[in-house]
């Protein structure tokens, strides 16, 4: 008889591992896997154990599956999570890739800062401004004010929103842009483990 | 001997890139002459290639290639007693297997006669 146990603590292992993908996504994929193992154990010489070692770990099967995932989502998406996510993917996959994602960390925390100056600035509008005096410049966020004038005070809000949702926009579709053209010629590299020998 | 070993590495790990970079292009060709299923596009590898593949390593490959319209996949009950899950080339993909098969018939083709000298020099050491 044969013994099943391996299987579905394999296929536990994976369908758990398979993070970022839909229910229909994750299932899908454990059928197909556990088709496989069926008919292959029942076709040749192979057990169950053979035969899932020959998968490789459960880890390993999801993270390529994860891989190519990751990043053909962030291609189509507008998440900045989900970028960063998929540029940090990128990033270890070689020093190009890791310009993509410091590329993306700066766009979204430039961006987000000035955003997060034109939310703070109605809760402590004395403290939060643009200052400009004898070579001086200092925008956003003072306990002690600066020396100098302060410049845009209301108009703080709708010009910070504006450069801050401009650069926020600027670097999601840059990266959209770089993720679909990676994607192209680097998928097969991305969704691939080492091919063993 | 340990500089034998670590050229044997550095072979070895070529070899394996150039299996990586192959294996979408051989998955697409295999699907050219009609559908199939995982198992059976595997074997179809090892019959026909030398791409020794981790069979994990086709199912992901199949699931992108899909995921960019290059396949279609529909779960067809076997007699087998277990579903299976065939792949079958979309016209998108039949186009893009056939620019691969081209460009790597170019590549190899100029490659091999760069490459005949050195093969020469093997044989008439060996003789």
């Amino acid at each position: 008889m044969t013994n099943h146990d391996p299987l579905e603590a394999y296929l536990a292992r994976l369908l758990s591992a398979l993070n970022g993908m839909t229910v229909s996504e994750r299932a899908d994929i454990v059928e197909e896997i556990r088709a496989h193992v069926l008919e292959r154990a029942e076709t040749s010489a192979l057990t169950i154990t053979e035969t899932l070692e020959r998968l490789g770990p459960a880890d390993e099967l999801a993270r390529d599956y994860c891989r190519g995932a990751l990043i053909r989502k962030a291609s189509t998406r507008f998440s900045p999570w989900l970028i960063l996510r998929a540029a940090y993917a990128w990033a270890k996959t070689g020093s190009q890739g890791f310009g993509v994602f410091l590329a993306a960390l700066l766009g979204y925390s430039l961006g987000g800062g000035f955003v997060l100056v034109a939310l703070i600035k109605p809760i402590f509008p004395a403290e939060t401004g643009l200052w400009m005096g004898d070579g001086f410049f200092n925008l956003g966020f003072r306990t002690t004010l600066p020396p100098g004038r302060e410049l845009l005070g209301i108009w703080l809000i709708p010009v910070c929103l504006v450069l801050g949702g401009l650069i926020l926009a600027l670097t999601t579709l840059a990266m959209r842009s770089l993720m679909a053209k990676f994607r192209q010629l680097k998928s097969a590299a991305l969704s691939v483990r080492e091919a063993r020998t | 001997m340990a500089a034998n070993n670590g050229q044997n590495d550095g072979v070895e790990n070529w070899e394996a890139q150039l299996r990586k970079g192959c294996l979408e292009m051989a998955v697409l060709a295999a699907l050219a002459p009609g559908k199939s299923y995982g198992l059976e596009i595997i074997r179809t590898l090892e019959m026909h290639s030398k791409l020794v593949l981790s069979e994990g390593t086709i199912y992901p490959i199949l699931n992108r290639l899909r995921q960019d319209s290059l396949v279609d996949a529909v779960w067809v009950e076997s007699d087998s007693g277990h579903p299976r899950k065939y792949y079958s080339l979309t016209r998108k993909g039949r186009e893009r297997a056939a620019q691969m098969a081209e460009s790597w018939m170019e590549f190899a083709q100029g490659l091999s006669s760069l490459m005949e000298p050195l093969l020469s020099k093997k044989r008439g050491a060996r003789a």
